[in-house]
């Protein structure tokens, strides 16, 4: 069952789409990444679901209804990014209980652990906290919610790396314990896509891919080696990336579905054939131009 | 219980190595239950999509069976069909490896026998 379903959603900017003509489906109680670059489209894509902006053009459902000015998805749904803001009458602690009431699900022991392992102050204003003390507290609010839908729009911001850990943990014991469904975006796919069961890859508000991570894991090779060696078995077909890292060798990304059968032969050859880190690959598919940052200093 | 991230190997490729590591050392022993998705997804960290993925590898080679309700629990001639694809196929592909390898720095085919035969001695002694 799906719990979002978008048809030719746009949001237009004035003259800039945001989201373009996007149609997606999330599917209940799965842990979903939403990855693009900077600028793709995934907050405002987010922020639509949430109900905070009104679709220009398209239909979007979450919960079967319109998400803009429904009680019923917000009351649903938890949206958690780094722009909250709460009042700075209501210390840490009072947030903490004050939003209990709006949320069904609200599990208190697992907000108030978390608040005690984290060694906040309850009596400090959250305007105080650090970034990343911020994102460790939106995080809270955002699991302890318990929503059946549960959007984290860069969750990690300005967190460590070993706090990082301890969120993706805190938040897939939670969600073993009480399924639902999560949305993440994130740039650091690499350390995220363990506790992923889907991505959906968007770039400039357009969808990429949109498919489970072991199968993204195994969606394309890396040939390393010679390069006359490399392109007799590329020629012809869609590279989706390529790099002449040192003289007369070549680094090559293709599909794997298009040498499949050749890979031994490949390998025969003396080509490396390496898998392709899933975040590489992302990188790989939406980088505008095809040589990268280096293009930038040849030109002058 | 940590996984590399950046192996070759897929996540749940590196769940199924680990299970079968377990039933050979006799951690899990035959007949016994194996960990189930949601166990293997909360001692490593990763989804449970994932983590039945490599339960499903075990489950494909009939190395672990479903009792219905109950689990999956590991069969009784597990350890013996383990050691049996490890000595064929995948002692076969790192042979074909280590052969290229060794074609690719010149290493004669009697200097690569002798080359085992040392290894070989040294880890006996080691012992």
């Amino acid at each position: 069952m799906s719990v979002i379903q978008g048809v030719d959603l746009t949001k237009a900017y004035g003259k800039l789409k945001a989201i373009d003509h996007l149609s997606f489906e999330i599917e209940e109680n799965k842990i979903t990444g939403l990855i693009g670059r900077n600028g793709s489209g995934k907050t405002t894509l987010l922020k639509m679901i949430a109900g905070y902006l009104k679709p220009t053009s398209g239909e979007l459902k979450a919960f079967s209804e319109k998400p803009f000015n429904s009680l019923n998805v917000s009351a649903n749904l938890m949206f958690i990014d780094d722009t909250m803001t709460f009042p700075d009458s209501l210390p840490l602690i009072d947030i903490l209980n004050e939003v209990a009431p709006f949320y069904a699900h609200w599990n208190s022991s697992l907000a108030s652990g978390l608040f005690d392992y984290y060694s906040f102050n309850p009596n400090q204003p959250h305007s105080n906290l650090s970034k990343g003390s911020k994102s460790i507290f939106n995080s809270i609010l955002g699991i302890a919610s318990r929503s059946p839908l549960t959007l984290l729009d860069e969750p990690t911001t300005g967190m460590d790396s070993a706090v990082r850990k301890d969120f993706y943990r805190a938040l897939l014991k939670d969600y073993l314990e009480y399924p639902r469904t999560i949305i993440l975006s994130s740039h650091l796919l690499s350390e995220l896509e363990g506790i992923l069961e889907d991505i959906l890859l968007i770039n400039q508000g357009t969808k990429l891919l949109h498919l489970p991570v072991l199968e993204l894991k195994e969606l394309a090779v890396g040939l390393r080696g010679n390069a006359q060696t490399v392109l007799s078995f590329v020629d012809g077909k869609e590279i989706i990336y390529q790099e002449e890292f040192a003289k007369g060798s070549l680094y090559v990304v293709i599909r794997r579905e298009l040498i499949q059968q050749r890979l031994e032969q490949i390998r025969q050859n003396g080509i490396d054939v390496l898998p392709v880190a899933t975040d590489d690959l992302c990188v790989y598919l939406t980088t505008k131009t095809k040589g990268g940052i280096d293009d930038v200093f040849k030109r002058s | 219980m940590i996984l590399n991230t950046d192996s070759m190997k897929p996540l749940y490729v590196q769940i199924a190595e680990w299970l079968e590591a377990e039933i050979l050392n006799e951690n899990i022993k035959k007949e016994e239950r194996i960990y189930s998705q949601y166990q293997l997804a909360e001692m490593f960290t990763i989804n449970p999509a994932t983590a039945a993925k490599g339960l499903n590898i075990l489950a494909d080679e009939a190395i672990v069976y479903k009792k219905r309700g109950l689990g999956m629990f590991v069969a009784p001639n597990a350890k013996a069909f383990i050691l049996a694809r490890r000595r064929g196929p995948v002692l076969g592909q790192m042979i074909k490896e280590l052969v290229t390898e060794a074609n690719r720095l010149d290493v004669s085919e009697s200097e690569l026998y002798r080359m085992i035969q040392q290894v070989r001695k040294e880890s006996e002694e080691d012992q």
